[in-house]
């Protein structure tokens, strides 16, 4: 047991014991050794969780999971979350949207030293450089020094796909939407999209077919973007949650990129600055 | 389809109170724009939702037109800025997917610009004409080729 999950327990035991939250969301391992997520409600059961570099999860995802009272007449119930500093960017995406109160979510931050998939170092956190969440209630220090990435260009690989021509950048998307299967995991792992009904399941209006086809998986995946335009905090967790191994962060990443150039905003720097989508500056001209 | 006889389906989002007039000018004006346009009329540019032009593509539109009032002129105060930043993101985006940038075109013609209006659909549905379909477009289903066993019989 590393001292960062001797924190995160006692912190945990804390919380649950003295009655401020119900649940703790936090990450475990499964008998399989995988890291999943972990909802603790008893202080005895704390020794569960855990931290270390396979936590590659968006735990603020499962925050939706208790918006609304369990039954009429009661409280929303409080939670703590465990978050690194990319996931505490979408707590502050959720109170703006007015999805959560910020009262009701203890955040326990991490400092966070980069976390992989399958043994690699993801891309994401080999370009950040954010090591304290923007919001905490506890802080979890990191025992170890971080040997901070090399100062590299954030966009670097967006940048090398723009110089293509349209032809080469269609070929590069069909060959990778070609194998989306639709499972909408990506979806479901992103703690920015939490509508009720997504479009791609809508019937009535009916936007897309269930159909496997490439323009049905372009528009689902172009939408999928899009509606994370400006919102997306770059946790990645909809690639590493895609079976099909679809370079999905791509996309997200071109947004962001834009975003920062035409509006100059960052998601969740704090939770009342509005997204540029949900805004609008009445002097500017853009290139449409 | 050869491409000389090749043409473009372009589905065009009208605002109601400015662009949609400005159409209605130029028919009254008698002036000449290609019939490829399929005009959709909408209460505001605000209103297309982009995900409109990605159905239009999914459906097999080879280009996309969005027109709406002025800024500063919009009929609900604010809906052209929202589509504005809406556009701005949704091109750039649709381009890095790899769609040529020129089949969306998003523009503001007002009431009184029946001329623009004419001007820029014949534009566009040249520039639509010279890039060729879309590749969005959904191949038709080849027939299906019997087995020479099959033929034989």
């Amino acid at each position: 047991m590393t001292t960062m999950e001797r924190q995160i327990r006692s912190a945990a035991q804390q919380l649950l014991a003295n009655g401020q939250v119900s649940c703790v969301i936090g990450y475990e391992r499964s008998p399989r050794g995988n890291v999943r997520p972990a909802f603790v409600y008893q202080a005895g059961d704390v020794d569960r969780l855990v931290w270390d570099c396979d936590c590659n999860l968006d735990l603020v995802t499962y925050v939706h999971n208790f918006k609304t009272p369990p039954r009429r007449g009661v409280p929303v119930p409080k939670v703590a979350i465990v978050v690194r500093p990319c996931d505490a960017r979408a707590i502050n995406l959720l109170i703006y949207e007015q999805q959560i109160k910020r009262e009701n979510v203890q955040v326990i931050g991490v400092t966070c030293t980069g976390t992989e998939v399958r043994g690699q170092q993801r891309l994401a956190c080999s370009l950040c450089h954010e090591r304290v969440p923007v919001v905490y209630d506890v802080l979890i220090e990191s025992d170890v020094e971080p040997d901070l990435p090399v100062a590299q260009e954030e966009y670097a690989d967006i940048g090398e796909m723009e110089n293509w021509t349209p032809a080469q950048r269609l070929e590069y998307w069909t060959h990778e939407f070609d194998r989306c299967i639709r499972c909408y995991a990506c979806r479901q792992a992103c703690p920015g999209c939490y509508c009720f009904e997504c479009v791609a399941e809508q019937v009535d209006p009916h936007w897309t077919s269930i159909a496997l086809e490439l323009p049905e998986k372009h528009f689902f995946h172009v939408m999928r973007a899009f509606h994370l335009a400006g919102r997306c905090v770059a946790c990645d967790a909809c690639e590493a949650a895609c079976p099909m191994d679809i370079p999905l962060s791509k996309l997200n990443r071109k947004l962001a990129k834009e975003v920062e150039a035409l509006f100059g905003y960052r998601t969740g720097d704090d939770p009342r600055t509005a997204p540029p989508l949900a805004t609008f500056s009445p002097d500017e001209r853009l290139r449409m | 389809m050869a491409e000389d006889t090749f043409e473009p389906k372009i589905v065009g989002f009208l605002c109601n109170w400015c662009s949609y007039a400005g159409a209605d000018l130029a028919g009254t004006s008698r002036m000449r724009y290609p019939q490829n346009l399929r005009i959709i009329r909408v209460p505001c540019s605000g209103r297309v939702d982009p995900l409109f032009v990605l159905k239009a593509f999914q459906d097999g539109a080879d280009g996309v037109m969005v027109l709406g009032c002025h800024p500063g002129d919009c009929h609900y105060q604010q809906g052209n800025y929202f589509a504005q930043r809406r556009y701005a993101l949704m091109h750039r985006l649709l381009e890095f997917t790899g769609l040529e940038p020129d089949r969306l075109f998003v523009e503001w013609v007002s009431a009184s610009e029946g001329k623009k209006f004419a001007d820029v659909t014949t534009a566009f549905t040249d520039r639509i004409r010279s890039i060729g379909p879309s590749p969005l477009k959904r191949q038709p289903a080849a027939a299906p080729v019997l087995a020479a066993q099959e033929v034989t019989q």
